[in-house]
């Protein structure tokens, strides 16, 4: 291969592509490599069944920033965002609670269960958005870096600093709690029904292998909590056409600045001569050249595997191997021939065309999470469900459905060993499809194909280490200027021209597409590229 | 200042609470020249540090047992070595009692360590050497933090942060690697630091069980190295004769500055006249006078007898609330016979033991309270103050004190007596799998659930500590308003395990306390 490029992009997942649409938009020849047949990473959409389109992975969007949409003209690209309307719990009573898009409705549900925390739940809206704002400012740019002394970073800091003095007292003290404390405690402050925490809790342990009571699960509560589509706050969506089509938008835009985008395409190794990055190999032995290469993968694969050890100061690599992966969801696909019906909400549809929850209260869930922490799968686990087919019926054929199941917990390292998930996997859907079943009873019965995805598989078919969708823990050690390892949180790596874009970067996990437009726009102000 | 109406004397500062922190407050306070009154709701002086008869002729050496927190060089100025204060040379090894293997004997001495650690992996003999390293490395800058009152959030302007800034440049003093290093491991689980650093498990174990003593989290809990190395920099020699010699010191060294001490004195009331602090009321309906009230009572506790109905004192009322002390903490005294032996090394003689082998045993232990149960496999952090002190005991026999974690204080079904019977049994029980003939030698047993210990030291949630030390509670503790010792009351300050730096027979928060007072 002659041609040379200006960056190679290893793996085209949604920040793979990010990144490449916005180095390409700055004139630089970028080329992509995706391992599979199809783009998008875990944010992909698949025909797994005839006539059924499944969101295989992640299937809601809430995180992905607006100015990329509107810098890289996503919707021009087909990107199309539908909102949630509902959050809907049902409860093993046979109640239920919907929390709707319209605040009173909200308001109206929640004060059956209580009228005290049907009052504070304005008052815990408001404390969230401004903790939201605050932690935007940190999450739409580079990490600060407490050890430098440049005096850019220090003036940062102190930025910061009085940024959050300005907080005020009581703000400030909720930013300290939310860093460090558990998502259940952190709501116990306003809320005293737990049909109401239950839910609202677990936006803190998604990807985590924690509990909803393990300290600093509320931080990943205001992660989820910042979703924004369109520049409201909160609102979480689908993408019309699956989670797939968000990564076509960016891919088309990325070509439509003149990315040469591959898919099939294995990278095996990074080519490091005299600690420099120098290009690609493929696992066919094919070579490919640049200026620099920036990895979409995350950092075990990307520097276990794809640099080497031999590569790598052995310091780093101690670094490396101890950042956290420990995948600990699972996911199950259905395709269904009706509409699941909820016992508890038998009539209407309205409360299906959003998520569904199974976390009918805080000791169940940690229940999930104390078998997990000894090895096994949750044999009653978290659910987040989505019937995606309801709001955009070009998933499914007419009548006909796919639900959505996001599994917690399936820890990646099970007793007998992560190896032995295949032998198992089948019982952990079996235990996903029971659950589901105690709330709809004529579900299995409407079942027409299933797919099952353990962490084994995440890891096996997406690339995902350990199966962690978020590409490492979101927790405190592993955020900020220590995200993937402290010195290296600026999308730089100890190989010289090689860059780090992806979910393993500040600010983490999601499909938030931050960590491929601030590595490019760090390369680009740097001129690195 | 009005003179009191009870003839009592005029006093310049009540100090509420004769546990080691009001003591060492009062004692600071009356050396200043101020004529101090402590008043003790129990009819014997000592809290948490009281050794009291729970057997006749058996005698414990405090509820809480562990006297090596003790931040002596903050005691300095009382001269405590002249009231009998003496220390031990190093502190006692704790012994890891095995249901197989020979146990582990563990001093903080990496040199002894290393013989008993060898045994087992030679790799953690090196590891726990560096480990120790990086601790000595750290410890004066973390004692640094400790040992002044934290940053004031309500104070005006950036210029109120500046204490901040000043602890960020001990910080970078210390070193890139070793600042990010700490910031690091802070707020990381104490599994998953000692996984990076060690092999063997029960030495992990060993290492961990201190830092989650008071709190409300397991080994897998992400912020428990923070409350591990606040104790691991806190922890070194211990007072000869536990915590109930060091409250004797502290009464000697009080009365000698002029304190006056009333026992059977309950207070039901802080008197506040528009947001400044007059006085205490007591139960039997004695109000007396000061202008400055020191509280080393609970924060919850002491909040709840404000009268004020100000903004200031609506919020605090309302944030002190939010302050969580689910006690998780058990006790049980034994009175035996003879000797604690435990089987897997029968010669040695016990002074400090912990069962609790592994991580998992440690995290299985904290499962229960989550669910509101006490563990069945509880972890047993025991003292036999009687090696050192043989007159608690009558002569050849001995006082097993045994702290149990985790009992709930929210127990389901509440505790009653029956509950209270079957803690005591599991603790027994779990004791003598490791110490065969334990059960022949009791004498005599006292069990005090969460609850007990709520009643008869009046600790909200009975929680040990005056509250969890959770990360963001050791940080900012008890409020914000209060992080400095001082209250909206005008006069009134906290100076308990409530405020920073946290619970355990520290002393520092009631020698900040009163240096707050002092000016």
């Amino acid at each position: 291969m002659s041609k040379s490029y200006d960056a190679i992009i290893i793996g085209g997942g949604h920040n793979g592509l990010v990144c490449a649409a916005y180095l390409a938009r700055a004139g630089r020849r970028v080329l992509v490599l995706e391992r599979r047949h199809v783009l998008g990473g875990a944010a992909v959409t698949e025909e797994l069944y005839p006539g059924f389109k499944f969101s295989v992975c992640s299937y809601v969007v809430s995180l992905f920033r607006p100015h990329i949409i509107r810098e890289l003209s996503l919707p021009e690209h087909g990107l199309d965002m539908i909102p949630l309307e509902c959050s809907f719990l049902p409860l093993p009573n046979g109640d239920s609670l919907c929390r709707w898009a319209d605040a009173q409705d909200t308001r109206r549900e929640i004060a059956r269960f209580s009228a005290k925390d049907a009052e504070v739940a304005p008052e815990f809206s408001m404390a969230m958005t401004k903790l939201s704002y605050f932690a935007r400012d940190i999450i739409e740019s580079t990490a600060p870096d407490p050890a430098s002394i440049d005096p850019r970073e220090m003036i940062k800091l102190l930025r910061l600093g009085k940024r959050f003095k300005s907080l005020g007292a009581d703000m400030m003290q909720l930013n300290m709690q939310l860093m460090t404390m558990s998502a259940v405690d952190f709501l116990d402050l306003w809320f005293e029904s737990e049909v109401l925490k239950a839910p609202m809790s677990v936006s803190g342990i998604i990807g985590t292998f924690l509990g909803v009571r393990s300290p600093s699960t509320a931080y990943v509560l205001l992660h989820h909590y910042m979703g924004e589509i369109d520049g409201a706050f909160r609102s979480w969506g689908f993408c019309r056409g699956g989670t797939g089509a968000l990564s076509l938008s960016v891919a088309s835009a990325a070509r439509n600045f003149g990315a040469d985008i591959r898919t099939e395409m294995d990278v095996e190794r990074i080519l490091v001569e005299h600690g420099e990055a120098r290009g690609v190999v493929l696992a066919d032995g094919t070579e490919f050249r640049s200026k620099t290469v920036v990895s979409g993968l995350d950092p075990h694969r990307t520097f276990l595997r794809l640099v080497g050890e031999s590569n790598l100061d052995p310091s780093f690599t101690t670094k490396i191997k101890r950042y956290k992966m420990r995948g600990s969801s699972g996911k199950v696909n259905l395709a269904v021939d009706r509409l699941p019906e909820f016992t508890c909400r038998p009539k209407g549809s309205a409360h299906l065309r959003g998520d569904i929850a199974i976390a009918p209260s805080i000791d169940y869930l940690e229940r999930a999470y104390d078998q997990a922490k000894y090895g096994d799968f949750s044999e009653r686990p978290y659910l987040n469900v989505v019937i995606p087919s309801l709001v955009d019926p070009s998933l499914a054929p007419p009548g006909k459905h796919i639900v959505s199941c996001f599994v917690q917990y399936a820890p990646y390292a099970i007793k007998e060993g992560p190896e032995f998930w295949p032998q198992r996997r089948e019982a952990f859907g079996d235990a996903v499809v029971d659950t589901l079943a105690e709330y709809c009873p004529g579900l299995k019965e409407s079942i027409l194909f299933r797919q099952v995805l353990t962490p084994w598989d995440l890891e096996q078919d997406f690339g995902l280490t350990e199966g962690n969708i978020f590409h490492g823990e979101l927790s405190p050690e592993q955020l900020l200027f220590q995200r993937p390892v402290s010195g290296w949180a600026k999308y730089r790596t100890p190989i010289r021209h090689l860059w780090m874009c992806a979910s393993g970067t500040h600010p983490g996990g999601g499909i938030m597409g931050a960590p491929g437009e601030l590595a490019a726009k760090t390369m680009l102000r740097t001129r690195s590229v | 200042m009005t003179p009191s109406t009870q003839g009592s004397g005029r006093y310049d500062v009540i100090v509420i609470g004769a546990g080691h922190n009001g003591l060492a407050a009062a004692a600071l306070l009356g050396k200043s020249g101020r004529k101090v009154l402590v008043v003790e709701r129990r009819a014997i002086i000592g809290g948490v540090a009281a050794g009291e008869e729970f057997h006749p002729e058996y005698r414990t050496a405090g509820l809480l047992h562990d006297s090596s927190t003790l931040c002596v060089d903050m005691l300095s100025t009382l001269q405590l070595a002249r009231h009998g204060l003496s220390l031990t040379k190093e502190p006692a090894a704790v012994f890891m009692p095995h249901l197989e293997g020979p146990g582990l004997l563990l001093s903080r001495d990496a040199g002894n360590a290393g013989q008993e650690l060898g045994a087992s992996s030679n790799g953690d003999a090196k590891a726990y050497a560096e480990y120790r390293t990086f601790l000595a490395s750290i410890r004066n800058f973390v004692q640094r933090l400790l040992g002044a009152p934290p940053p004031d959030l309500y104070g005006d302007g950036f210029s109120s942060l500046m204490p901040l800034v000043r602890h960020g440049i001990a910080m970078r003093r210390l070193g890139r690697d070793t600042m990010m290093e700490l910031m690091r491991i802070v707020p990381m689980p104490i599994e998953d630091y000692l996984n990076e650093r060690f092999e063997s498990d029960v030495l992990k174990a060993a290492l961990a069980a201190p830092g989650i003593y008071g709190t409300f989290m397991g080994p897998r809990s992400p912020g428990g190295m923070g409350s591990l190395l606040r104790y691991e920099c806190m922890a070194g020699a211990a007072v000869v004769g536990g915590p109930a010699s060091l409250i004797a010191a502290l009464e000697s060294s009080a009365e000698s500055h002029g304190v006056e001490i009333r026992t059977s004195a309950e207070v039901v009331g802080i008197r506040d006249d528009a947001d400044v602090a007059v006085g205490v009321t007591l139960a039997d309906g004695n109000e007396i006078d000061a202008s400055v009230v020191v509280s080393s009572c609970d924060p919850k506790r002491t909040i709840s007898w404000l009268r004020s109905t100000t903004e200031d004192t609506v919020l605090l009322k309302r944030q002190i609330q939010n302050f969580r002390t689910r006690g998780t903490t058990a006790k049980v005294n034994l009175a035996l016979s003879g000797p604690l032996r435990f089987s897997c090394r029968p010669d040695l003689t016990i002074e400090h033991a912990r069962i609790g082998e592994t991580l998992d045993y440690l995290e299985h232990a904290f499962d229960a309270v989550k669910y509101r149960k006490f563990s069945e496999s509880p972890i047993l952090d025991i003292c036999v103050p009687t090696v050192a002190a043989p007159d608690l005991a009558p002569a050849g026999h001995s006082v097993a004190s045994i702290l149990v974690h985790f009992a709930p204080h929210h127990l389901d079904p509440a505790w009653d007596n029956r509950s209270r019977d079957a803690l005591g049994d599991t603790v027994v029980a779990t004791l003598e799998r490791y110490a065969p003939n334990i059960r022949k030698m009791i004498v005599g047993k006292e069990v005090l659930t969460p609850a007990d210990i709520a009643d008869r030291y009046g600790l909200s949630g009975g929680h040990i500590y005056q509250g969890e030390h959770g990360l963001d509670q050791l940080l900012i503790r008890p409020t914000p308003q209060c992080v400095r010792y001082e209250t909206p009351i005008k006069g009134l300050f906290l100076g308990g395990s409530g405020s920073h730096p946290g619970g355990g027979i520290t002393c520092a928060p009631g020698v900040l306390a009163a240096k707050t007072v002092i000016g």
